[in-house]
């Protein structure tokens, strides 16, 4: 009976913990994730360079590069939101956004914000392709009949740009170089 | 042919063998279920000339539709099997089984060898036309004469090439119409010019040459559809099918309408307007139809409701009054709920 109790709680704070990530509203209302980074090991340059790097090499699929100053660079971008029942699934939809990276000596910050939702469908083929051209902002209140399925595309669009804001982190924080070398290694089975 | 085919495929597995694979994607699960609910007018099953959505005065089922998609590197599969009368007896290859089986909606390989170009091989929906069999598909719940004179598959092997984002050409080598395996040997040459001239506006230019339906023919299809503002959207069908033996039934010619405005964000209403002309065959002349589909989608999560409302016009008669007597019109009413998952 106390496990059942337990389990029942932590079903209960689990579901509690996922219904607070939401997005944050900017100046103008609109959604966005903003995050500040302290960097003290890492100079100005090598972020901007790093920052650079992710949009036109790790993410050149997904990102375009709009414009780049010594301190900044504007980007435009696409993800694919998921529909997932346990490891299988099909995409459900693509959410467009603009990102921002400014850097400063020791710290640095981003944001995604401009979120556009565009459903898929499945074409002849079986291959989910966006429904239309048109995205809709993220923002918008939708109506009783499709609430339930605009929190999931909430949910899942929170999930992946937290994701995405996690792997950018990551990768500024990474000296691909030296991780190029280390890879680079060979193992010799002769002498042992 | 077999020269051809065997060339096609020799550069396929050189190419294969140097590409390198580069991504997994999970094995992706997708399918829908549809159930209707028709009532003809005249109470006479037999007023419905076109496929599916057979039934009157009845709570009928369409279909359930499973489909299975796997990524690895730059190869990826698609198996879509359909149960059930849409995907079954209505289905033309498993009609000619008996109509006990189930019906292969897509089973193809696919194989990008590098961004601008891939090739398929194996069974898929067909390029040609703008509605298709599974419901998810189609805003109209009934379907387009167009949709049931035209071929709903094809087998074969296809290359395409994509110029830009804008501008995309396909050509392939096929069997005939709807068959599992050809009767005919790979005998019908087919293309696809893809073109978005503008933001929100795709159209397709499609043909499809040699063996079909009533012997070898050509078939030239128009489908385009424009997303003009964020609630309308107007699509167009535009097709002609000639037999080469002008005494054999089945030639056409023929448009479709299809109008489409978002009044809410759950609601869209949409019309169909269609012309639809079976030319002269032998001794027996050309007749013409027309039919107006009134149509709305309600969306509530994966659920669709379709309510529709359907006329169709043939000065010649081939409907069906409540007694039985030939009628120049022909009307339905039905709701269907679409899930799709």
């Amino acid at each position: 009976m106390k496990h059942l109790l337990f389990i029942i709680l932590a079903i209960f704070s689990i579901q509690l913990s996922a219904q607070q990530k939401q997005f944050s509203k900017d100046d103008n209302g609109k959604f966005i994730y903003y995050k500040v980074v302290d960097s003290q090991l890492v100079s100005k340059d090598t972020l901007l360079q790093r920052a650079k790097s992710f949009i036109n090499v790790a993410y050149k699929k997904s990102m375009t590069q709009e414009s780049i100053t010594d301190s900044s660079v504007l980007a435009k971008g696409t993800m694919v939101i998921d529909k997932t029942i346990l490891v299988a699934g099909h995409p459900s939809g693509e959410v467009s956004y603009n990102f921002v990276f400014e850097v400063r000596q020791g710290k640095y910050r981003f944001w995604l914000t401009d979120m556009l939702y565009i459903p898929y469908q499945r074409d002849r083929y079986g291959n989910f392709i966006a429904a239309t051209k048109i995205g809709v902002p993220l923002e918008r209140t939708p109506g009783k009949l499709g609430a339930g399925a605009w929190k999931d595309i909430l949910n899942s669009t929170y999930s992946k740009i937290e994701k995405f804001g996690y792997e950018f982190k990551k990768y500024l924080a990474t000296n691909r170089v030296d991780k190029a070398k280390k890879k680079a290694e060979t193992i010799s089975t002769k002498k042992w | 042919m077999k020269k051809l085919l065997t060339a096609i495929f020799a550069m396929a597995s050189t190419t294969c063998a140097l590409a390198q694979e580069t991504t997994t994607s999970p094995l992706e699960i997708s399918g829908s279920v549809d159930t209707y609910f028709k009532y003809d007018f005249a109470k006479n099953p037999l007023n419905g000339k076109t496929s599916f959505v057979t039934d009157h005065n009845s709570v009928s089922l369409g279909m359930i539709d499973i489909a299975l998609k796997k990524k690895t590197g730059k190869a990826s599969f698609v198996g879509e099997l359909s149960f059930g009368p849409r995907g079954q007896t209505q289905s033309i290859p498993d009609a000619a089984a008996g109509g006990s089986s189930f019906n292969i909606q897509n089973l193809y390989v696919n194989y990008e060898f590098t961004d601008e170009f891939s090739m398929t091989a194996g069974y898929m929906g067909t390029f040609v036309g703008y509605e298709v069999i599974s419901p998810v598909g189609n805003f109209n719940y009934s379907t387009s004469y167009l949709f049931t004179n035209g071929p709903f598959q094809n087998a074969g092997i296809k290359a395409t090439y994509k110029f830009s984002d804008k501008v995309s050409l396909m050509a392939g080598l096929f069997n005939d119409w709807n068959v599992y395996s050809a009767s005919r040997g790979v005998s019908a040459i087919g293309g696809q010019l893809m073109v978005a001239p503008v933001e929100g506006w795709t159209a397709y230019i499609n043909a499809l040459s040699g063996a079909g339906y009533g012997g070898y023919g050509t078939i030239i299809d128009l489908t385009t559809s424009y997303q003009i503002t964020e609630k309308f959207k107007l699509g167009l069908n535009a097709a002609n099918y000639d037999i080469k033996d002008s005494s054999v039934q089945g030639s056409y010619v023929g448009a479709a309408l299809y109008p489409q405005y978002a009044v809410a964000d759950a609601v869209t209403i949409g019309l169909r307007g269609e012309y639809f002309k079976a030319k002269a065959y032998g001794p027996n002349a050309a007749t013409s139809t027309t039919a107006v589909t009134l149509t709305a989608n309600i969306k509530s999560g994966g659920l669709t409701f379709i309510p529709e409302v359907r006329l169709d016009h043939n000065s010649d008669k081939p409907f069906f009054k409540e007694g039985g007597a030939a009628a120049p019109n022909g009307g339905q009413f039905s709701l269907a709920a679409v899930y799709a998952f």
